[in-house]
């Protein structure tokens, strides 16, 4: 059977009705509205305390046990570890690492932020501690700084790993610059997800999807309907969010505002599909909530909001990879920090957002045909 | 796509349901056992039948709503697998109410409206005539949530109505609705069937089914009886009691038996099948009653003699 072709008036006729019946729900607008800015608040402020350490990336390929024993044992330090140099240095670039130490048998490579001195001669003066101790020279090390650029060391006479020492400028970033864009699209996703989870829910126990499917509604109407609807709110939401993310905590909004809009939209229209396809599964609204800890937890903590998604193990990050959260972090982050456009997040993160979409829509309107016995 | 409104065979025209083998098995329970049934266009065509008899079920399977496992089913002259093009003349009354409780009556309104396209003067003249008709009028501005029960299914039956359908799938429409108020409703619904609209309907009150012009008696996915009510009380055997309240219940008794009639006795009123008139003189003949009552038998006698049949 061929699905008719989306009938713009139908869809308009849908979002109207969304439209009137949140904005009847006057609880439901304070707190698409407030949370955000409480969360945000609650966050900026838990979070403005971790910054105090010295964030220290280590990527370690084997070798020199009493370098990360004494790195370890820095109670400055706050040691992040992940899996290649380049991630390191991308951390650094992005001013969320003050300084890397690649460790590998033949030669340690230290990667440091050259915009804040005395955290750099913190990290060297460390790093040198851990190769010149007793332990480390038993072992055959030795300890030879060779400053400046990606120079090598030249006179590698003795056993033992060489020092490398290469300065990166990164950007001198408060963790709210961070997480700020981040969470942006993470309220936008759990408010969407769950009021549209639930909404779905009840248009089935109520019967009126059962009475659209005798109507000339199709499903894509439907769905399309709803997305209107539901956009004109997480438009609102994200708007109070990110007035309080740019203003109250002078996070830089260095690209254009409508980009970082459209990122949000397109976050907010895979949560609303997503909330759509799962109300499926659910019978009722506390059902729903079940769903929290399995769509929007794994999302919280594998998608790099709080912390880089370098620094979570490989074998989950395949995982955080499928997570929209984790591409509108990065284009939000792209466009608010650096001032991306269009085009520079294009791929993968809009790429992949829009793709989620596509696919999440079409299972959600695959599921509603299912209700046909 | 288009398989010729020309090459469809005429006997089809005057019907709006035609259903013939209709098959539908969930799991191991078997809802809709080898059904069929033929409603003819502009009729009232009332389905009785107990609870989880398949009412439902087949109502649902003409909405085009079910995956039938077998049988042929057209209706408003298209296939059951084509019925989407003739949704827009279709009103179907789920036994859910299928309203927002969020919106206002009138926002309800809209709402269905606007899904058939209907907007403007005709839709807010619509909205008021329908509104009138379910004496919901001056309720319009409240919201759906607050109503009661009976006004709740008003509602829903008044945005079924919202685009005129031909072909009207009316599962329960009158529970919880006051009995003036019903009377009301089914004026209406003659008042449709006469202007050529077909209603199908499901109702556990007998004196709705009374109404119909048709009756089916569904039991176990079945078609047990159709035809009018008068039929099937014929069909059932059925007659009218006559109700004696007698001095000598034991001696009337034995004076009308050992005339032939059927006598019951129960408690000290004695209870007399009589086939027409004459035999009602001849009765009145033999005994001299204090009081007396004629029973005409209802539809609701009707399927209790069926079900009974049905079970020996
Ligand atoms: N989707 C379904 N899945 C499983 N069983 C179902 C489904 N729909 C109906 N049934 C079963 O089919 C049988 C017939 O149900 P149906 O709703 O058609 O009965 P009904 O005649 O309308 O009853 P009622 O008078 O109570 O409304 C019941 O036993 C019911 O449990
Ligand atoms: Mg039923």
């Amino acid at each position: 059977m061929m699905e008719r072709s989306l009938d713009a008036k139908r869809v308009l006729v849908v979002a109207r009705r969304v439209v009137r019946q949140l904005k009847r729900d006057k609880r439901t607008i304070g707190l698409i509205t407030f949370a955000p800015i409480f969360l945000l608040i609650l966050f900026g402020y838990a979070l403005s305390g971790e910054m105090s350490g010295i964030n220290l990336g280590i990527v370690d390929f084997g070798g020199q046990d009493a370098l990360k024993v004494h790195l370890q044992s820095v109670d400055d330090f706050d040691l992040l570890y992940l899996g290649s140099e380049s991630d390191a240095e991308k951390l650094i670039v992005e001013g969320r690492l003050h300084g890397a130490v690649v460790i590998r048998k033949e030669e340690v490579r230290i990667l440091l932020d050259g915009s804040s001195p005395q955290i750099t001669s913190s990290i060297m003066a460390e790093s040198r501690a851990g190769l010149l101790s007793p332990e480390s020279l038993r072992e055959g090390g030795r300890g030879e700084v060779l400053d400046g650029g990606v120079g090598r060391g030249a006179d590698d006479i003795e056993m033992g790993p060489e020092i490398v020492q290469r300065y990166v400028y990164g950007y001198d970033l408060e963790m709210m610059d961070s997480v700020g864009p981040a969470v942006l699209g993470l309220v936008v996703f759990f408010f969407t997800f769950i009021t549209a989870a639930i909404s779905f829910l009840r248009e089935r126990t109520q019967g009126s999807l059962e009475k659209f499917m005798v109507s000339p509604l199709s499903r894509p109407e439907m769905v399309a309907g709803y997305l209107l609807g539901f956009s004109l709110f997480a438009l609102l939401q994200s708007a109070t969010t990110f007035l309080v993310v740019v203003f109250v905590f002078g996070v830089p909004m260095n690209g254009n505002p409508l980009t970082a809009f459209a990122v949000i939209l397109l976050l907010g229209a895979g949560a609303l599909v997503l909330g759509a396809f799962f109300s499926n599964f659910a019978k009722t609204e506390f059902q729903v909530v079940q769903f929290i800890p399995m769509v929007i937890l794994p999302q919280v903590v594998l998608s790099g909001v709080w912390w880089p998604l370098q620094s979570i193990p490989a074998f989950i990050r395949p995982i955080s990879y499928i997570l929209p959260l984790t591409y509108s972090s990065d284009a939000l982050r792209a466009v608010m920090l650096k001032g991306a456009g269009i085009s520079d997040i294009l791929v993968p993160d809009l790429l992949f957002l829009v793709g989620f979409f596509v696919i999440v829509f079409g299972a959600a309107t695959l599921m509603l045909k299912r209700e046909v016995g | 796509m288009n398989d010729g409104e020309n090459s469809a065979p005429d006997s089809f025209e005057d019907y709006s349901i035609v259903a013939s083998g209709l098959k539908k098995s969930f799991g191991k329970l078997r809802v809709l056992n080898d059904l069929s049934v033929k409603i003819p266009g502009g009729t009232t065509y009332c389905l009785l039948g107990p609870n989880g008899s398949g009412k439902t079920t087949l109502i649902r399977a003409v909405a085009g709503l079910l995956r039938l496992d077998g049988g042929d089913l057209r209706v408003l002259g298209e296939p059951v697998s084509n019925v989407r093009r003739v949704y827009p003349r279709i009103g179907y009354m789920t036994q859910h109410k299928a309203l927002y409780p969020d919106l206002t009556l009138r926002e309800n309104m809209e709402f269905y409206a606007g899904l058939y396209g209907i907007e403007g003067v005709r839709m807010s003249e619509r909205i008021s005539e329908l509104l009138d008709m379910v004496d919901l009028a001056e309720h319009s501005d409240r919201i759906t949530g607050d109503l009661s029960g009976g006004m709740y299914q008003r509602l829903s039956l008044a945005c079924t109505l919202i685009h005129e359908p031909d072909l009207l799938l009316l599962d329960e429409p009158t529970v919880g609705i006051d009995p003036i108020l019903r009377e009301a409703f089914w004026r209406f619904f003659d008042d449709l069937a006469e202007k050529g609209a077909t209603i199908l309907i499901t109702t556990h009150l007998m004196d709705e089914a009374e109404r119909c012009k048709i009756v089916g008696y569904m039991r176990a996915g079945k078609m047990l009886a159709e035809g009018s009510p008068e039929e099937l009380k014929r069909l059932a055997g059925l007659r009218p009691v006559l109700k004696l309240w007698v001095n000598d219940p034991e001696a009337s008794a034995s004076i009308l038996s050992s005339r032939g009639f059927d006598v019951r006795r129960v408690e000290d009123v004695l209870q007399v099948t009589i086939e027409d008139h004459q035999q009602l003189k001849e009765v009145l003949d033999q005994v001299v009653p204090l009081d007396l009552r004629l029973i005409e038998p209802s539809i609701g006698d009707a399927f209790l003699r069926l079900a009974e049949d049905e079970s020996r």
